[in-house]
């Protein structure tokens, strides 16, 4: 007979344990993939967040004076075709979200009132593709050429439905559409505008030029800075690298802690769930004691028998991966929207969880199961023949 | 066909052990219906082991057409339980989640070429209505005619039976050990375990067991 048709039916006949064993599987698999999701889910919130509060390493070049450069006075410039050439860099990996900006003090912008104040103008590139490194998620600001975002301060000047004017280098009256007027307590962008790198590179007549690149450090064991420094520096040795700690330090632990959760939380489940799964096992196979006697009896081999409970635990582990996974990923949609206010409608399953679950897991049984199965190769038929039913 | 040839077989546990059986000689030719007897705890289960496969002796051998059956190795002794010998017991040991059809196909490995014979003797066991009945629908009488197509579809040469009646009422016994008799007759070798007087009826041998010594051989 067919074994697999042997496993499905008793699996159907002891209902309860099966139901059990099955169940114990749904949530071995199920919480990992919850806590997957969630720390997924946090991570973009924690981005999401940190988008806000700006991106924590900066790169400018050698020699700039920190106090000029915080202050935003004329610090040195340098093509902004280093953003590419490091983001195409295959070793470049400590740093992400490489962002080419190119700020400066603007001392004599005159509102629509006629006033004169001095403002910053910055300038963004579009955030560096680096296509040797897993793609994520955008940070920062994506300022559309043509349009400019205006700091709350700054725009409380300019009346709604008003374009941004300013007088370039080259004596011409420049004019933008608002695309966004931006809400207050974002620093010194109060005071500003943002806007598409080119076109404040033409208004202050510096084509191809940046004075500093800003990214995020990797989450590194050495340390981020000595990391990050050591790549950009091996690129470009004439630049340095700074970070603000505060918001690098705030965003590292938010993901350390999940990490570490994660860590902790899912080998305990995994691990626990076998132990029950092996001890199931092991109470399956001793009231199965008979047939498997019997089985031996009729000729069938060790390795046969080794075979039947290793299957069905491969297929328990399947069937418990695949439910295990949406019903993790449901569990994970529903608390996570609870939780994670800006990725919200963003929680979906992970397909390559699923993958890996449904590779994992019926192994991973297979080994909860291992010595229940070599305890049943093992049952002498003789003995078990010879006792009472 | 099988010969014994001073089989002892001692259980051990911790310090004690118990003798089983003692330099058992015996020669059971092919067509023979052996009766085996004696009191509980004579040897007789421990013998059908041994001949099974199931069990090894401490000393002595069994041939098994000429070839040593504990000299073979484990799946030429897989083989030889499979294809040489059928299993008969007191308690049935049907799989309670196979249906009659699905328990008797438990001991073959080709179901298409054996249709044709499972028809055949669920037929002649009347068991052909009850095919989809699982064994705890089943009756006594019904369970062990299930189990004794299972002991004998894959066509044995030598069907072991434990105490095959110890279980039936006369008249489920008289029909079991019809149908025994018939395998039998066709060319099969019995080895059977009974107190039931009626099987010495049938049988042309008689194995008679006492603590483990062979008491009689006729």
């Amino acid at each position: 007979m067919n074994p697999f048709k042997l496993i499905i039916k008793e699996l159907l006949y002891r209902k309860v344990s099966s139901a059990v064993i099955f169940i114990t599987a749904i949530i071995a698999c199920g919480v990992p993939v919850a806590i997957y999701t969630l720390s997924k889910a946090s991570e973009n919130e924690t981005r999401k967040i940190m988008r806000e509060q700006g991106l924590n390493l900066y790169i400018f070049p050698k020699g700039t004076n920190l106090i000029d450069f915080y202050s935003i006075n004329n610090t040195p410039s340098f093509p902004e075709n280093y953003v590419d050439v490091l983001a195409e860099s295959k070793t470049f990996d400590a740093v992400r979200h490489l962002t080419g900006i190119l700020q400066v003090k603007f001392p004599d912008w005159k509102d629509p009132n006629g006033s004169s104040q001095q403002i910053i103008l910055v300038g963004y590139k579009d955030e560096a593709m680096q296509r040797y490194l897993p793609q994520q998620e955008t940070m920062g600001f994506d300022v559309v050429k043509g349009s400019v975002q205006v700091g709350a301060l700054l725009s409380r000047n300019i009346p709604e439905g008003a374009p941004f004017t300013i007088i370039g280098k080259d004596g011409q009256q420049h004019s933008f559409k608002i695309a966004k007027r931006l809400e207050e307590g974002r620093g010194l962008i109060d005071q500003g505008v943002a806007f598409n790198l080119e076109d404040l590179q033409s208004i202050l007549g510096m084509d191809g030029r940046i004075n500093k690149i800003e990214a995020l450090g990797c989450v590194c064991k050495d340390g981020r800075i000595k990391n990050a420094r050591g790549q950009v520096q091996a690129v470009f040795p004439d630049l340095e690298v700074t970070e603000l700690s505060s918001i690098a330090d705030a965003r590292e632990n938010q993901r350390l802690m999940m990490n570490k959760y994660g860590a902790f939380i899912i080998p305990f489940v995994v691990i626990g769930c076998l132990l029950i799964t092996g001890l199931l096992f092991y109470q399956n196979i001793n009231a199965r004691r008979f047939e498997i006697g019997l089985l031996k009896a009729m000729g069938n081999s060790t390795g046969s028998i080794l075979f039947m409970i290793l299957a069905k635990a491969f297929i328990i582990g399947l069937a418990g991966s695949i439910l295990g996974f949406f019903a993790g990923s449901m569990v994970a949609e529903y608390f996570g929207k609870e939780i994670f206010l800006f990725t919200a409608m963003s929680i979906k399953p992970i397909w390559m969880v699923f993958w890996v679950s449904i590779i994992i897991f019926p192994f991973l049984w297979m080994l909860g199961s291992w010595i229940p199965a070599l305890i049943a190769s093992r049952m002498d038929a003789a003995k078990i023949l010879s006792e009472e039913y | 066909m099988l010969e014994l040839q001073n089989i002892t077989k001692i259980y051990r546990k911790g310090s004690k052990s118990f003798t089983a059986l003692k330099s058992i000689n015996l020669k059971i030719d092919k067509g023979d219906f052996c009766t085996v007897l004696g009191p509980s705890g004579a040897g007789k289960s421990t013998l059908l082991h041994l001949i099974g496969g199931l069990i090894r002796p401490d000393s002595g051998s069994i041939t098994y057409n000429n070839r040593d059956i504990y000299q073979m190795s484990g799946q030429e002794l897989d083989n030889y339980r499979r294809k040489h010998l059928g299993f008969m017991f007191q308690q049935f040991y049907l799989m309670p989640y196979l249906t009659v059809l699905d328990n008797i196909k438990l001991a073959i490995s080709n179901e298409n070429n054996k249709s044709g014979i499972i028809d055949y003797f669920l037929q002649k066991c009347n068991l052909t209505e009850l095919i989809h009945k699982y064994p705890s629908e089943l009756s006594v009488g019904e369970k062990q005619r299930t189990a004794f197509i299972r002991a004998i579809i894959s066509n044995p040469a030598i069907l072991l039976a434990d105490e095959p009646t110890g279980n039936l009422d006369p008249a489920n016994s008289k029909i079991l050990l019809s149908l025994i008799l018939d395998f039998n007759k066709n060319g099969g070798t019995v080895l059977l375990v009974s107190h039931d007087p009626d099987t010495l009826k049938f049988s042309n041998k008689r194995i008679t067991l006492n603590t483990g010594n062979l008491v009689a051989a006729v």
